[in-house]
């Protein structure tokens, strides 16, 4: 038999509801808002307000971007950038966190004090500019890459994974005769998928997101990233910093506005991460270790 | 010396494996350690860094004789104590707010939610900012109309006056929920008989949260804090650079926006190079610091 609440229980219970209800409205809206008013009629969506559904119904925006080159260009390079990036970072992160997770490795403490020390001191952005300069990586697709290939913070997240795991399996292994690179990809990471899931979110998200070396290191259209794009178009009504191409190149002389344009953009940008981001959630939360980055 | 031997020969993969890691480390983060001598030094971008003239402290006392860094330095600090204030605690608030949700629905719902702003770059949150908050067809002037405030509705995206909070806000609704993963992940660690023993004394829900909840997420406060304070210095040049224009620069520019101009843009190596130096010193001393009190106060915490 359950307790009978009292009123005061059912009021906490009920205001807990809302605020979470609340939440969830601030978080998700904005999404909505975008994607509608990208489908919507640009003279009907003019007047602005809740988007609950397309303000009259219309593709024409979305026909409109999907003619611009551009946008594919930009497109393509975010998803090079991210890939490529994602997949270098998680086997560097991998291949430096398994040795250092293992007490035995002489060393080890050394290493990982002088990998930590860079999470507290940097050299900065110009002398990583003149490095890059120096590698001839400036306006390269590398440059998108390479400098930011290992996070530490996330090497040090996986290793205490990696810690977690029984020594027992791997010593029963190591008598059968497997050296070490069997033990990581039979033993290790077979037991890490979720700690593997999180890193490729984390690393993946951060170089889908990140643009400051699209504005830092290339200057070549060709290798544009998508964000960078995209802060060009938003930026470029009242007079905002509009830099070359802007929105107005987009619409033309029709009858889409400006403003539709810069949600469709922003809905397609924001559309495939929503995918990758609700089909992969489950993994996030059990994926994350806790505790301290301790050197 | 057969031992050392002996103990590569079983070994040497392991060392192999780290390979690629600190080669990145060393060229990548060492190297531009020792490029920050340009700091001290007279170089215009062409040449060898090590032939450039050393001229002491005069790339910091130029610096500090522009208005324009002393004002990025002001906003760079403004902007992090802020963010820090209000930003630091607002994923502990969302973490015991959602771990006290009970309906497993519900509480999958929320923080689903709640993490997914994380998931979208400064560029594109400006442009769903731009969207809600916009004067003109935003959903805030809609709805402020519907309860009866006319007019009277603030452009808040180019606005000097509420720029902070602009960015503070938004700073919020990115990050807060990404940051409750931690501090949830530290709460289903705390032993639920705490709990029930409280329970059993007395307690409240309010008690119970200070009390247990808080006290078992404190070492995790602080190793958070530490990492946190030791950014201080970057005010987060994606989220300013995608947020501000030409009307607030006067609120908006940080360090990392002057070093981009300065360096980059008209090509002033050293100087920008000396801004960036100040930058890190600060951010290293304020970890140290954060780090010795932390200490001081609980001889487990701390990072290192």
């Amino acid at each position: 038999m359950r307790k009978k609440k009292t009123p005061g229980q059912i009021v906490s219970e009920l205001l807990k509801l809302i605020i979470a209800l609340l939440l969830t409205i601030v978080c998700l809206y904005p999404f909505w808002h975008v994607i509608m008013y990208s489908f919507s009629d640009s003279k009907e969506a003019m007047s602005g307000g809740l988007f609950v559904l397309p303000k009259g119904f219309s593709l024409e925006s979305w026909k409109m971007l999907l003619k611009t080159k551009q946008v594919f260009i930009a497109f393509g390079n975010s998803i090079a950038k991210t890939v490529v990036g994602t997949l270098i970072s998680v086997v560097i992160s991998i291949l430096t966190a398994y040795p250092l997770s293992l007490p035995y490795v002489k060393g080890r403490k050394f290493l990982q004090g002088m990998i930590f020390f860079t999470m507290l001191f940097s050299g900065g952005t110009i002398p990583t500019y003149i490095l890059l300069k120096d590698l001839h990586m400036l306006d390269t697709f590398w440059a998108y890459v390479i400098p930011s290939a290992m996070n530490v913070y996330n090497m040090f997240i996986l290793r205490n994974f990696f810690q977690a795991i029984p020594d027992s399996l791997s010593e029963s292994a190591m008598l059968d005769g497997a050296n070490h690179v069997q033990i990581l990809t039979r033993i290790v990471l077979p037991l890490s998928k979720a700690a593997l899931a999180t890193q490729v979110m984390f690393y993946g998200v951060n170089r889908w997101n990140s643009y400051m070396d699209g504005v830092l290191y290339v200057n070549d259209s060709k290798l544009q990233l998508l964000q960078v794009y995209l802060r060009q178009i938003i930026n470029s009504i009242g007079g905002k910093q509009g830099i070359g191409a802007s929105a107005g190149d987009l619409s033309g002389a029709s009858a889409i506005t400006e403003e539709s344009i810069k949600m469709t953009v922003i809905a397609m940008s924001v559309i495939p991460v929503l995918i990758v981001y609700l089909s992969l959630q489950k993994y996030f939360v059990k994926g994350t270790m806790v505790g301290s980055v301790k050197g | 010396m057969a031992k050392v031997w002996k103990y590569l020969r079983r070994h040497w993969m392991l060392y192999a494996m780290l390979i690629p890691g600190l080669a990145y480390i060393i060229i990548f983060k060492y190297i531009p350690m020792y490029g920050l001598s340009i700091a001290f030094k007279d170089y215009e971008g062409i040449g060898d860094i090590a032939n450039a003239q050393w001229v002491g402290w005069e790339n910091f006392t130029k610096l500090f004789s522009k208005a324009a860094f002393i004002r990025s330095f002001k906003n760079t600090v403004i902007i992090s104590f802020a963010k820090i204030l209000f930003g630091f605690p607002a994923p502990i608030i969302l973490a015991l707010f959602i771990d006290s949700l009970r309906k497993k629905g519900l509480k999958k719902l929320v923080q689903t939610s709640v993490i997914l702003p994380n998931f979208i770059s400064w560029v594109v949150i400006y442009g769903l900012m731009y969207a809600i908050l916009g004067p003109s067809s935003g959903v805030i002037s809609e709805i402020l109309t519907f309860f009866g405030f006319e007019g009277k509705i603030p452009d808040l995206l180019s606005s000097k006056e509420y720029f902070r909070e602009v960015i503070v806000g938004s700073y919020i609704w990115k990050s807060a929920g990404i940051g409750t993963i931690v501090y949830l992940a530290a709460l289903t660690g705390i032993d639920p008989q705490l709990y029930e023993a409280a329970a059993i004394d007395g307690a409240g829900p309010w008690r119970k949260t200070w009390h247990i909840s808080l006290a078992g997420l404190r070492t995790t406060i602080i190793v958070m804090l530490i990492f946190r304070v030791g950014e201080m210095m970057h005010a987060g040049f994606d989220h300013i650079y995608a947020i501000s224009n030409n009307a607030v620069i006067s609120v908006a520019d940080i360090i990392d926006t002057y070093i981009y101009r300065v360096g980059l843009e008209q090509g002033n190596f050293s100087l920008a190079t000396a801004a960036g130096f100040i930058q890190s010193i600060i951010g290293l001393v304020m970890v140290l610091i954060t780090n010795y009190v932390a200490k001081k106060v609980d001889p487990d915490s701390g990072i290192m």
